[in-house]
C-alpha cells in the first residue's frame, strides 16, 4: 500500500523537543511530519473546553495541540505511555477527539508493552512497514543526539542569558540554534548547529558577578520544561539576572537514568525510603542538591492537580526547613495572564536578594 | 516473647477498606494488637485538611486525619506502599508516595511507622512485602509466612462473602442503582455512606461496582477501557460492564479531585450509554442537603424514564 509514505504524523507540542520528533519521523521513519502550531491561548481554550474539569493541565494543553495538529493536516497522532495519569492520556484524548468527529489514525504507546524490545519493532512497522532497520536505527540515534544537545544548551542558556553584556547576542545564538535544529536534515546539520551555537555562547561576553543569585527549578515533567505552560518562568527569572538551573529534562530523566534512579535515591534515603512516584526521586534529590550547593532559592513548578508533585511538596517543605532555603511553589492552571506570576517572582527575587546581602 | 504486645495502628482510610481483614488477621496471628482510628468525623477531616497540601484529594486529607488520630496511641502505624500488581495494574501514584508522605508530614512526632511494599513490576509481590515487614518486626519467617497465608485466605473469603451478598441484592425486586466508587469513597461515613444511606431511605437498592469477582472484573474492564492502568479503576470498570444491564442507574461517586476518577469517569460517561448516569463529586464542604437534592432528582429521572413517577 502507498499509505505508509503518505502518513502525516504529529505529536503534541512539548517544549522544544518537537524538532527531534520531526527529525526522527522524517529521517528515521521516512514519513511526513506535521509540526503542531506553537501553543497559544487558543490551544488552551480548545483543550479546556473539551477536557474533564479536574484532569491535570497538560492533558488540556495536549488535547488542544492535537486538535491544532489535525487542523494543520495530520492524519496520524502519536501519544506516549507514562507512569502517572500520562499513561491514560492517549485513550481519553482519542475518545474525546473521535466524539468531536475528527478522523485520524491513533498510535497509543500505552497499547504496547514498552518493557519488551519486540514491541518497538511492531510500533515502527506500524508507522512505516517498509522502513529500513539500519537506517532507522542510525537516524534515530541522531535524533537522540539532538535531544542531548538541546538539553545541554538549554541548561547553559538559562544559566547565562541573564548576564549577556552584548545586547542580546546570547539569546540570538540560542534562537539560531533552535532554527538549526528545527531545519536539520542530516547528522552534519545537527553537529554543525550545535558547534556553531557553542562557539557563539563562548564568544559572548558575560557580565556576571562573582556570586550571582542561583535558583534551582524542580517540578513536573511537562510544565517545568515547557516555556509556554510555565509562562516562561525560567526566562523571567533569568531576566532578573539570576542563574537558573534545571536538572529535569529528557536527557537526564530518560537517556541517562532510563534504567531507574537507584543511585539518586542513595542520597535522599533519610527523606524517603521508597520511590514516591514518576519524577519524585529526581526532584527531591535535586532540591537537596541545590540546598547543599548553597543555591539562593528553589522554584517548584507543576500543573494544577498533578498528583505525584503534590506528594513531593511535604518533602520539599522539610528540605526548606532543614537547609533554610526558600522554596516558591507555583501551580499552573489553564490561565492565560502572567501578571500574577510576575508579582510573585518579583517578591521572591527581592527576598532572596535581601537574604544574600544579609547572610 | 516480649512482655508487652506490640500495638499496630491502622488508619481507617484509603486501603483500609480493601485490606482490613488481611491486616487484622495477619497482625493478630503474630500475636500483636491492632488499633483502628475512629470513623471519619468533622475533627478528623479538619485535622487532615490542615496537615495536607491544599490541592491534595479529599481521600488523602481524610487519611492524614486518621493517621493523626493514631499518633502516640500505638507502637507502629501501618502505611504500605502499593505501587502495582503488574502492567496496567497500577495504583494511583498517591499509594506509592503514602509511606514517605506520612513520614515527612509527621516527622516531628517521633511516631514509628511500619510499611510494606508491593511492586510486581520490580518483582516484589504482596507476600514478599509481608515477609519483609514481618522480619522488620522481629518475627520468625516461618510464622510470618503462615500468618500471611492465613490472612490472605481470610481476606479472600471475606471478599467472596461480600460479593455473594451483592448477588443476592441484585436479584431482589426494586429499583437498583450501581455506585461506581473506590471502596474508601463508598464506605467512608463522610462520603459514600451519606449517599447509600439516602438511597436506602428512598427505597432504592444500592449496589457496588467494585464488589465483584476481582479477576473477572479486571479482565472484563478491557471492554470499556483497554488501556486503563489503575487496578481499582479496572475493578470498577469491570463491575460497571458486568452490571450495566441489571441496574436502573449508575452513580459515579468520587472525592474531589480524584486523579484516576477525573479521567476514568469521563470515559465511562462517554462509553456507557442508555443508562441514567449521575456524576457526583464530593468535597469536604458537601452539605447533606445539596447531595440529597441531587440524588432525589436522579431517582426522579429514573422513575420518569420508567414511567413510574
Amino acid at each position: 500500500m502507498a499509505e505508509a509514505k503518505t502518513r502525516s504524523i504529529s505529536f503534541p507540542r512539548y517544549a522544544e523537543y518537537n524538532c527531534a520528533f520531526r527529525y526522527i519521523v522524517e529521517q528515521a521513519l521516512d514519513c511526513r511530519y506535521v509540526m503542531p502550531p506553537a501553543l497559544t491561548r487558543r490551544t488552551m481554550e480548545l483543550g479546556t473546553r473539551y477536557s474533564p474539569d479536574f484532569v491535570c493541565t497538560p492533558f488540556k494543553t495536549i488535547l488542544g495541540s492535537m486538535i491544532e495538529s489535525l487542523e494543520a493536516g495530520a492524519d496520524t497522532l502519536l501519544m506516549t505511555h507514562g507512569l502517572c495519569r500520562l499513561g491514560y492520556y492517549g485513550e481519553l484524548a482519542e475518545q474525546i477527539l473521535r466524539d468531536l468527529g475528527y478522523q485520524f489514525d491513533f498510535i497509543n504507546l500505552s497499547d504496547y508493552d514498552m518493557d519488551k524490545k519486540k514491541e518497538y519493532i511492531r510500533i515502527v512497522r506500524r508507522f512505516n512497514p517498509r522502513v529500513n532497520p539500519a537506517r532507522f536505527l542510525a537516524e534515530f540515534m541522531v535524533g537522540l543526539k539532538m535531544v542531548e544537545y538541546l538539553d545541554e544548551l538549554t541548561a547553559q542558556y538559562y544559566q547565562n542569558c541573564g548576564f549577556d553584556a552584548m545586547d542580546g547576542a546570547y539569546r540570538r545564538a540560542w534562537q539560531d540554534f533552535l532554527t538549526a535544529m528545527y531545519t536539520a536534515h542530516s547528522r552534519a546539520d545537527v553537529e554543525n548547529g550545535y558547534r556553531t551555537a557553542r562557539r557563539a555562547f563562548q564568544s559572548t561576553r558575560l557580565d556576571k558577578p562573582k556570586r550571582p543569585l542561583r535558583v534551582g527549578i524542580v517540578g513536573e515533567f511537562y510544565t517545568a520544561m515547557d516555556a509556554f505552560s510555565n509562562l516562561e518562568v525560567e526566562q523571567k527569572l533569568a531576566d532578573m539576572r539570576v542563574e537558573v538551573h534545571r536538572w529535569m529534562n529528557v536527557t537526564n530523566q530518560f537517556l541517562r537514568y532510563g534504567s531507574g534512579q537507584k543511585n539518586l535515591r542513595v542520597k535522599i534515603r533519610d527523606l524517603c525510603r521508597y520511590d514516591m512516584g514518576p519524577t519524585s526521586t529526581a526532584n527531591i534529590w535535586y532540591a537537596r542538591e541545590c540546598a547543599e550547593r548553597g543555591f539562593d532559592g528553589i522554584v517548584h513548578v507543576k500543573s494544577a492537580a498533578c498528583t505525584p508533585e503534590i506528594d513531593v511538596m511535604p518533602v520539599l517543605q522539610n528540605i526548606s526547613a532543614d537547609y533554610k532555603i526558600p522554596v516558591l511553589y507555583l501551580t499552573y492552571d489553564a490561565q492565560t495572564s502572567d501578571v500574577g506570576l510576575m508579582t510573585r517572582l518579583e517578591a521572591f527575587y527581592d527576598m532572596i536578594h535581601m537574604r544574600k546581602k544579609v547572610f | 516473647m516480649e512482655n508487652q504486645t506490640i500495638k499496630i495502628g491502622l488508619p481507617r482510610a484509603l486501603l483500609y477498606y480493601r485490606y482490613r481483614v488481611l491486616w487484622r488477621t495477619f497482625f493478630q496471628d503474630l500475636g500483636m494488637e491492632t488499633v483502628v482510628s475512629p470513623p471519619t468525623d468533622r475533627e478528623i477531616l479538619e485535622r487532615g485538611t490542615a496537615l495536607a497540601i491544599d490541592e491534595a484529594c479529599l481521600s488523602l486529607k481524610i487519611y492524614l486525619g486518621h493517621v493523626a488520630a493514631l499518633v502516640g496511641k500505638c507502637d507502629y502505624i501501618l502505611a504500605p506502599r502499593v505501587s502495582n500488581f503488574g502492567r496496567h495494574r497500577s495504583f494511583c501514584t498517591r499509594f506509592e508516595a503514602a509511606p514517605d508522605l506520612v513520614r515527612n508530614v509527621f516527622r516531628d512526632s517521633r511516631q514509628e511507622l511500619l510499611s510494606y511494599e508491593v511492586d510486581v513490576l520490580l518483582k516484589k509481590d504482596e507476600e514478599d512485602g509481608f515477609l519483609e515487614m514481618g522480619r522488620a518486626l522481629g518475627c520468625p519467617p516461618k510464622a510470618v509466612k503462615k500468618a500471611y497465608r492465613a490472612a490472605k485466605k481470610a481476606e479472600l473469603a471475606h471478599h467472596k462473602a461480600r460479593v455473594q451478598k451483592q448477588e443476592q441484592l441484585c436479584r431482589r425486586e426494586g429499583m437498583k442503582v450501581l455506585i461506581a466508587a473506590h471502596s474508601y469513597g463508598a464506605e467512608d461515613p463522610a462520603l459514600g455512606r451519606m449517599v447509600t444511606g439516602y438511597l436506602k431511605r428512598a427505597g432504592v437498592i444500592p449496589l457496588r461496582a467494585d464488589l465483584v469477582d476481582r479477576d473477572a472484573a479486571v479482565k472484563r474492564s478491557r471492554e470499556l477501557s483497554p488501556t486503563c492502568k489503575w487496578e481499582i479503576s479496572r475493578e470498577i470498570l469491570g463491575g460497571v460492564a458486568l452490571r450495566r444491564d441489571e441496574v436502573d442507574g449508575i452513580i459515579l461517586l468520587s472525592a474531589f479531585p480524584c486523579g484516576p476518577d477525573a479521567m476514568v469517569n469521563e470515559l465511562i460517561a462517554r462509553r456507557v450509554k442508555g443508562v441514567p448516569l449521575l456524576n457526583l463529586v464530593l468535597d469536604s464542604q458537601s452539605g447533606v442537603a445539596g447531595v440529597e437534592t441531587r440524588l432525589e432528582s436522579f431517582i426522579d429521572i429514573i422513575r420518569f424514564k420508567e414511567g413510574t413517577l
